[in-house]
């Protein structure tokens, strides 16, 4: 496939993970996680480097993932001792990043050693990271990465779709039907913390977090329905891959910049036209109920 | 409804990947065409300019000011990438996880890691890390040239009936070079042994203070992500009070706050520090003017320094 | 060792930290309350593009001209959160997440294109707004001394108000007070200490004093006027811990140990806190099931 495919095959590949992942995020009202994360990373890879001693992209993916994990998982414990979500993220994402920090000036030294550098990943690089795939010939090792991780997070979310719509939007009831709630939120931000991280590795954090929720949020105000919002949500992903990639080529800028510049025009465009709550919607049922 | 929507979307990105699909770019491939070079950085994209002379097309990368660390790719840079005959590196991580890129194009056509050329021993490494090597080669000379006459030699290869007249201009080029170095030796003996000490914000300057005998002092790590404690402030603050040095550095890319917190510590200590200017580290100045060549950005270096610490202890 | 508490710049970076740590403490009550803990965070990133600008109208890069730039961008990114959330279905949380990504994806389009035009002087301007806790100077102490000296006035000064406008808006209106001020009023003082608080101690430090005092401080009272003054006490003693540790040894990066010091006062606070502290929920658990289980058996 020609350079240009790949892009957008990668794009759409975050756009529709992040998509879905996304709309449960802001249903749970933890948007900030995904950039919460992009912080707490740098505490996995100090940590990968201490043990490795080297920079090498697995070892510091697998530390990335670990911390990743970590901050989901202590995010969730605070969250299920009744803190707010948003007091609990920051607790958690100050308090990781700054060990990682104390951790690179007391222990590790003069190493070059930062997240943009070790994790974060390059759209504009991707299709020249190949490898071989058996009967697929040379792809490029994050369209590999992503389409695991997409694999994965449909899989889960159509196996446990009910259970799912139950615990997010009303956990008392899932709990009453013997859902085992928590453990439900735990595998949630699991797999919020493994998307986002092979995401990053793949094409940066500006992207993932713009892909996680504001195509999300702009689903949310076209329906009510659960699964209408997930496949709006991962097409405007896709969408504003597409949009962005235009717009880098127009301006010759950045193509992962203008990917995440391109989900808040979709955004715009959905808080006017959208036509259950846009706005225009929403004046014009005022106009109607007076 | 919705679902036809997705429909005429989804045909829609079906369509493009395939237009873009058969838009392969063909290379036309004329006889007198300069040949097409990427470089990454500044430094090394003027230096080869210098020596290719009319022979080559050179695309810089991280052109004028762009510092590794917050380097974008545009589209333009990703075609010339696609469109190169060679492509010249810094290596030792400089540019991160570019490393791969080069390994994929380096598949079919030659691509240059520049400190590869250079040998192991010449190498700074961390006393404390051994894993990790200081990338900032270009301002040690020598190595420098090394690792220049390696990437001419690869020109060779793809200019065989121009061997000569690169040769001349390398030559030319390195002669130039050898005058930066005794010139800039020279200028620089002439500060005392114990004031020779280079205080920056952080660690650029490694190379150059093995090649001149001068201690080099920077605030932070390697990495810019490195915070600083107090203790480390007031170390620094000591030494330039107890060694009556009279100047520290700004770099262009990296703010001046913490070596403010130096200057005016110590003058709180008593003893007054000024700021010596402005120095070039990972960037480079804007094209067209002095600085935005090797020899200027390195001319500029060496003048600001001796200038600075030259200034008695009034 | 007592040649460092000595010296002039350990005394700024501690007035600095202190001073700063109960600005935030005081402004991150009232944002708690509003569950906008992560403000901060979004306004950082939204700084870019206004810091984008600013460089590309001047080609200089003047601090103030920065500031300037990134204190607007950081004040429409406020607004628009609030907007997007007061008029749509969409939460807080999401709202932040979309200005952030959104604004800090624009950023990245100008400074790429600052990268092709800025003849060289655009290098290490992503970063160049962001200040380190170590490197404060009598400046930074006066200007963190008269911020939360506002804060506080600000605060003591309407406490009514505040207090009806932060828990029941809507009732604050039935009152007459206009709340409609009061909301912008308490956006701008906090982007304006945001602002302040990330050009001198960077980000991440500033999140964590917004956020983990005031949290800390709601596991002590219900009260709000005693929740101001404690958070303002952590902010405070988490400042001026984390500057003495940092001044015990070399390579001791300040502004990570006053975000670790306030994390301990805060595990500190949820176990042992005296109103919903773990402890206490547990006590109240056990005597509530052994009042409950002496009752069942008398029942039998």
């Amino acid at each position: 496939m020609s350079y240009t495919g790949w892009i957008l095959l990668t794009a759409s590949l975050v756009g529709i993970s992040c998509g879905i992942i996304g709309v449960l995020l802001i249903l749970r009202r933890m948007a900030m996680m995904a950039d919460a994360i992009s912080h707490t990373v740098l505490l996995g890879i100090v940590i990968a480097f201490m043990i490795s001693e080297s920079l090498q992209g697995t070892g510091m993916l697998i530390g990335a993932m670990l911390a990743g994990l970590l901050t989901t998982w202590i995010v969730q414990w605070f969250q299920s001792k009744g803190l707010q979500s948003d007091a609990a993220i920051g607790v958690v994402f100050t308090t990781l990043f700054s060990i990682g920090v104390i951790l690179i000036a007391t222990s590790v030294g003069n190493v070059h050693l930062d997240v943009n550098h070790a994790l974060m990943g390059e759209i504009s690089f991707v299709p020249w990271n190949l490898i071989d795939v058996p009967l697929v010939g040379e792809v490029p090792l994050a369209v590999v990465l992503l389409v695991t991780v997409t694999a994965l997070v449909l899989m889960v979310i159509l196996l446990f779709y009910k259970e799912w719509k139950i615990t997010t939007f009303d956990p008392a009831l899932a709990a009453s039907f013997g859902i085992p709630v928590l453990v439900m939120h735990y595998l949630f931000m699991s797999m919020v913390s493994i998307t986002t991280v092979a995401a990053f590795d793949a094409v940066g954090a500006i992207m993932v977090v713009a892909m996680l929720i504001t195509p999300a949020a702009s689903a949310n105000l076209w329906t009510d329905r659960l699964w209408l919002m997930f496949v709006l949500s991962a097409s405007f992903g896709m969408g504003s891959s597409i949009l962005g990639y235009v717009i880098a080529i127009w301006l010759n800028t950045s193509i992962s910049g203008s990917m995440a510049f391109a989900t808040g025009l979709i955004f715009l465009f959905s808080y006017v036209f959208a036509p259950r709550y846009g706005r225009i919607a929403v004046l014009k049922k005022k106009r109607e109920t007076i | 409804m919705y679902s036809k929507a997705l429909k005429r979307f989804v045909s829609i990105m079906v369509m493009s990947f395939v237009l873009v699909g058969c838009n392969v770019a063909e290379k036309e491939g004329g006889e007198d065409q300069p040949i097409q070079v990427v470089a990454t950085t500044s430094q090394i994209g003027d230096s080869i300019s210098q020596i290719g002379g009319e022979f080559l097309e050179v695309t810089t990368l991280m052109g004028p000011g762009v510092d590794p660390h917050i380097y974008q790719p545009t589209q333009r840079d990703i075609q010339a990438l696609q469109n190169a005959d060679i492509v010249f590196y810094n290596g030792l991580h400089l540019e991160g996880r570019m490393d791969e890129v080069f390994e994929q194009i380096g598949k079919d056509r030659p691509v240059l890691a520049l400190a590869d050329a250079v040998s192991a021993q010449d190498l700074l490494n961390d006393p404390d890390e051994p894993a990790v090597t200081d990338p900032h080669i270009w301002f040690d000379i020598d190595i420098w040239m090394t690792a220049l006459d390696h990437a001419t030699k690869e020109l060779e290869e793809l200019l065989p009936n121009n061997k000569a007249e690169l040769n001349v201009q390398k030559e030319a080029y390195f002669s130039q070079l050898e005058e930066l170095k005794t010139e800039s030796l020279k200028t620089m003996a002439t500060i005392p042994d114990e004031q020779r000490v280079l205080v920056t914000a952080h660690d650029a300057f490694g190379y150059f203070g093995r090649m001149y005998n001068t201690e080099v002092l920077g605030l932070q790590g390697l990495s810019t992500e490195d915070e600083i404690g107090v203790s480390d402030i007031q170390e620094i603050v000591n030494l330039l009070v107890e060694r009556e040095i009279p100047s520290v550095f700004v770099e262009s890319s990296i703010s001046e706050r913490s070596i403010r917190a130096v200057i005016e510590g110590a003058t709180q200590a008593g003893h007054s520090v000024t700021l010596g200017g402005e120095l070039y580290s990972d960037a480079m100045g804007a094209k067209g003017t002095e600085t935005g060549t090797y020899i200027g950005m390195y001319k500029h270096n060496i003048e600001t320094i001796s200038q600075a610490l030259l200034k008695e202890g009034e | 060792m007592a040649d460092i508490l000595l010296s002039s710049n350990f005394q700024w970076v501690f007035v600095s930290a202190v001073m700063l740590g109960m600005a935030a403490g005081m402004m991150g009550t009232m944002s708690n309350l509003r569950k906008q803990g992560l403000m901060s965070d979004a306004i950082s990133h939204a700084a870019l593009p206004g810091v984008m600008i600013a460089f590309l109208m001047t080609g200089e890069k003047d601090l103030m001209f920065l500031i300037i730039g990134a204190g607007l961008s950081g004040l429409i990114a406020a607004c628009l959160i609030q907007g997007i959330h007061q008029s749509t279905r969409i939460k807080e949380d999401a709202a932040m997440g979309i200005v952030l990504s959104v604004f800090f994806g624009g950023g990245i389009m100008l400074l790429t294109i600052a990268n092709q035009v800025g003849q060289g002087k655009q290098s290490g301007l992503d970063g160049f707004i962001f200040g380190q806790a170590a490197s404060m100077i009598r400046s930074d102490a006066m200007i963190m001394g008269v911020l939360a000296i506002i804060v506080m006035l600000v605060i003591v000064f309407r406490f009514k108000e505040w207090k009806v406008v932060l828990f029941d808006p809507n009732h604050a209106k039935m009152m007459g007070i206009p709340v409609k001020f009061y909301e912008s009023f308490y956006t701008f003082l906090l982007v304006v200490t945001i602002v302040i608080g990330i050009q001198a101690v960077g980000v991440i430090l500033m999140a964590a004093l917004l956020i983990i005092p005031s949290v800390s401080a709601r596991y002590w009272t219900h009260s709000l006027l005693i929740m101001f003054v404690l958070s303002a006490v952590f902010g405070g003693i988490s400042g001026g811990l984390g500057t003495l540790i940092s001044a015990f040894g070399e390579g001791l990066p300040t502004g990570p140990f006053i975000v670790v010091s306030s994390s301990v006062i805060f595990l500190v606070s949820l176990f042992l806190g005296s109103k919903n502290g773990l402890w206490i929920q547990r006590m109240k658990l056990s005597k509530y099931k052994s009042l409950k289980s002496s009752h069942d058996v008398k029942e039998d």
